[in-house]
């Protein structure tokens, strides 16, 4: 029980800490791509710590406190499900299935929250957020389809014991549309250019971001932190072949091991999005869900027909 | 007498006794007795599910034959626990003694449909529920009610043709005689014998129930006349005709599998891993799915979004159905159960929000969250089960869905009940933005909470829910009985499948535990200031309660505009088209025929002994 504890809040501290560098990283990276120098790697560690040290916070009722803690809430219990090399905790109800939906529902939260301030940009910026999720659950539904039915189990565990001996799922013909499919999901996810249109900075204020600050906006950062670290963490389990490594014989050398593998493999994921998100000007939303429907659909419904053969 | 009987019969009794006294509160008690006596006898029939109970009712002509078994104890229950919430929540809605009749006489019918053991039974209390629930609306409104009974008509005749066939086949109405005359045709066909049906009769008798059956459950493309029925009418009421009697329609298609599934999956064939009659009802459900959640998204009436919130919610389980495995019709039963619980709740929400303001369309309302915080409270409740949000009862049944369906190796049918899961969460935001947040219109400043019947009934909803959500081996325990092997394993909070497992209770507790970190951050930061909605960001300009702050209308408007070209194609301008058409036909007929003419009158005569002359009589 309270090893259990334990290890839960070590994943999280980790995957919170880890998930700053990220953001940090995205920074640095995109400031290198337009030949600036950009900010130190710990930057986002002190916008949050200075958010969350405001004198003055404003709130707009219950549900607008709410629905904040309810995001940082929900990232958690998401993160707790993906399995992290060896050391997942309830990686045993690890579900495909189960992970997509909680990865979806801290924005629940943000949308109440932002909804409830009354702020016509956070409704014009939850009104994209829905649309960009509509439009990203078909291409995302088929690359879950296609992956549930290569392997024949829902559950992620299993599906990165199967790629130990397998290979990754990436060498599958079938599995490697799906893979794209889901890295195109994974820039909407992000929030990445060029469908970083629910936040859209200087078209709609940051959408539903306009009314926090704060303490709101600092538990916001946190929450972003952990859900990019949870986002890329469930991408390199299914698609990059997780990594369980038995190599060394003292179990402690076997879990850094691991989990320095799996952060490469985050580290890939995220660059691939930032270079994406470096080039690319944003979408429209009715582009972004005409698009989403048509060539990232295709490549996911023809990956998920192949591996149903 | 026998329980059976007081289950069924209760209600209608009750809703005569109220129609005949017609004094204000004693109606209201009177009605809430005849469900309650439903709900209370369905419960204590539990205990004898497993011996099996029957009942006889003989008119004469024909006899009423009600059987209990597992299955239809699991509708029964649904049906009396929604169906009582209703009829509380009509408490405060009620306008005249003639909805209670009408309001309790369908849940006599559809408790009757659930029980019936014969096909016989099964029509007539088929069409009791119908008629009831027709009066129902065309109390309201004249047009809707016509639609919903023309399509009622056209599915209950198509119904008793079915009905005639097999009569004349078999000889008999009877549910086992007919299952055990099937078995063996199924045996004979299969191994090249003589068949009492044809392969073209059984084809013919399946795609005739499927109509049948469609039109109730509201499958697409025979949907068209839930949108109107569902909103012009009690909203209370509409919680039990959404929430229990598109079940008939379900309950239907799962006796369709019971009475001639072998026979029909040997004689049409199968397609990859289901039946190919049972894929084309899956098929259907999915373009249900789709179409009921685009359509309700882009609707501007709160009535009008719930109700085709519910048609895409019965997509999901026409899917289940229509996979055919044993897991599948668990997942479709579990998801009848779950959307009669949540889209019950729905509607008494609904409810209570026109009871209390008066008003159905998005633009009126707002920032009700504040002026009705316990009917808040049980919309969100009910806004997460529906978006299936762990640990709630619709992420369950959901769940077990999608594994069911995608484990058949199914992938086109697995992207289409993916999509219904995020058009759900789509429309409820919708929903929830434009009612409960944001600026609020100065003429709703003095509206009040829910009266207290319908708060109880909320709760009833609220708390099946959350317990059935957190504990949703209960479900599946009742499901592996009826199927009577252990399909879905686990324990009390946990479901295994073999190929994926779902633990409920450490959802709940992560959740909680994440929600408490996220508490302490909040609360070691500053206190916080309440401002009012006024006090906003504004691109920096100062704005008064004069500047209409929400986005009340055309919220979608994007996605109208990329499904611009889907949305011309609509079915419902299509039968309008075709009701249009026979009536020119018809004034066509009464022109050239009914002339006025005593000549061509003559001529008619004429011709008919001539083909009589011909003829050789």
């Amino acid at each position: 029980m309270i090893e259990t504890a334990l290890k839960a809040l070590l994943i999280l501290i980790y995957a919170t800490f880890v998930g700053f560098m990220f953001m940090g990283i995205i920074r640095i990276v995109t400031a290198r791509i337009h030949r600036r120098v950009g900010p130190p790697i710990y930057q986002p560690i002190l916008d949050t710590i200075k958010l969350l040290s405001k004198k003055s916070n404003i709130t707009h009722g219950l549900i607008y406190d709410f629905g904040v803690i309810y995001a940082l809430g929900a990232t958690i219990l998401a993160l707790m499900f993906i399995p992290l090399g060896s050391i997942g905790i309830l990686r045993a109800y690890g579900d495909l299935i189960l992970i997509t939906f909680l990865l979806e529902i801290p924005m629940l939260g943000i949308m109440f929250a932002a909804m409830s301030s009354g702020n016509p940009y956070a409704g014009i910026g939850a009104q994209r957020a829905l649309l960009t999720l509509l439009a990203i659950q078909v291409p995302l539904g088929f690359a879950i389809v296609a992956l549930a039915e290569f392997y024949g189990t829902f559950s992620t565990y299993e599906i990165v014991m199967a790629q130990q001996t397998m290979g990754w799922s990436i060498i599958h013909l079938p599995l490697l549309l799906a893979a794209i499919a889901y890295d195109i999901v994974l820039q909407a996810m992000f929030g990445k250019e060029p469908f970083d249109i629910m936040i859209a900075p200087g078209e709609i204020s940051l959408g539903p971001m306009v009314e926090f600050g704060g303490k709101h906006m600092g538990i916001l950062q946190i929450q972003h932190a952990i859900a990019l670290f949870a986002e890329t963490l469930f991408f390199a389990n299914i698609f990059l072949g997780g990594a369980v490594v038995t190599a060394f014989s003292s179990p402690i050398l076997n879990t850094i091991a691991s989990l320095a593998i799996l952060l490469v493999k985050q580290i890939a994921v995220l660059l691939v999005a930032t270079f994406m998100g470096a080039i690319f000007p944003r979408f429209t939303i009715d582009q972004a869900a005409k698009f989403y429907w048509k060539w990232p659909t295709i490549i996911a419904a023809l990956g998920a027909i192949l591996a149903s053969l | 007498m026998n329980e059976l009987a007081l289950v069924i019969f209760a209600p209608l009794i009750a809703g005569a006794l109220a129609w005949i006294i017609d004094v204000k509160g004693i109606r209201e008690i009177l009605g809430v007795l005849g469900a309650g006596v439903s709900l209370g006898y369905t419960a204590l029939l539990y205990q004898k599910t497993g011996e099996g109970l029957s009942f006889v009712l003989n008119l004469g002509v024909f006899k009423l034959t009600f059987a209990l078994n597992t299955l239809n104890w699991f509708f029964l229950g649904i049906g009396a626990l929604v169906g009582f919430s209703a009829i509380l929540a009509l408490v405060s809605t009620g306008r005249d003694s003639y909805e209670w009749l009408f309001a309790l006489m369908s849940l006599s019918g559809v408790l009757g449909v659930f029980l019936a053991n014969d096909l016989m039974t099964f029509f007539i209390f088929w069409e009791i529920m119908t008629f009831a629930s027709f009066m129902m609306v065309l109390h309201y409104n004249r047009a809707a009610s016509l639609k919903y009974f023309l399509l009622s008509v056209f599915g209950a005749y198509a119904m008793l043709i079915a009905l005639g066939m097999i009569y004349a086949k078999l000889g008999t109405f009877d549910f086992a005689q007919i299952q055990q005359a099937m078995y063996k045709e199924a045996y004979a066909a299969a191994f090249g014998a003589d068949t009492v049906f044809s392969k073209g009769e059984s084809a013919l008798i399946y795609l005739l129930f499927l109509i049948a059956f469609g039109v109730k459950a509201g499958m697409f493309p025979l949907h068209v006349w839930a949108p109107d029925a569902y909103s012009e009418t009690n909203q209370s009421y509409t919680a039990m005709f959404s929430g229990v009697l598109s079940k008939a329609g379900v309950y239907g298609l799962v006796m369709l599998y019971i009475l001639m599934g072998t026979r029909l999956a040997i004689e049409i064939g199968g397609f990859r891993s289901t039946t190919k009659f049972g894929y084309i009802i899956a098929f259907l459900g999915g373009l249900t799915i789709i179409v009921g959640g685009l359509l309700a998204a882009l609707q501007e009436d709160i009535r009008k979004l719930f109700a085709y919130s519910s048609i895409s919610q019965i997509g999901y389980i026409l899917v289940g159905i229509g996979v055919g495995t044993a897991l599948s019709m668990q997942a479709a039963l579990f998801h009848a159960l779950s959307h009669a619980l949540f889209k019950g709740l729905f509607f008494l929400i609904v409810a209570t929000i026109v009871y209390r303001t008066g008003k159905t369309t998005f633009a009126d309302m707002g920032g009700l969250a504040e002026k009705m915080p316990f009917t808040f409270a049980m919309a969100f409740v009910a806004i997460l089960s529906l978006a299936g949000i762990p640990p709630l009862v619709g992420f369950a049944s959901k769940w077990v869905l999608f594994e069911a369906v995608i484990s058949q190796n199914l992938p086109i049918l697995g992207g289409m009940v993916f999509f219904g899961s995020a058009i759900g969460f789509v429309y409820l935001i919708r929903f929830t933005y434009a009612v409960w947040f944001g600026q609020r219109p100065t003429d709703l400043d003095d509206t009040k909470d829910a009266p207290l019947p319908m708060a109880i009934a909320m709760a009833i909803l609220a708390l099946f829910n959350v317990v059935l959500g957190i504990a949703p081996g209960l479900v599946a325990r009742e499901l592996n009985k009826i199927f009577g092997k252990e399909v879905i394993g686990g324990n009390l909070f946990i479901l295994d499948l073999g190929f994926g497992r779902y633990n409920a209770l450490a959802i709940l507790i992560y959740l909680i535990v994440g929600i408490i970190i996220a508490g302490i951050i909040y609360f070691l930061g500053a206190k916080v200031r309440k401002v009012p909605v006024t006090d906003t960001y504004q691109s920096a300009n100062p704005v008064t309660m004069e500047y209409n702050l929400t986005i009340r209308r055309n919220f979608f408007l994007p996605l109208k505009e990329a499904l611009a070209f889907w949305l011309r194609i609509s079915f419902d301008k299509l039968y309008r088209d075709i009701g249009a058409w026979v009536e020119d036909l018809a004034e066509v007929l009464r022109n050239f025929i009914y002339n006025g003419n005593t000549q061509s009158y003559a001529w008619y005569l004429a011709i008919v002994l001539l083909i009589l002359a011909l003829w050789g009589v």
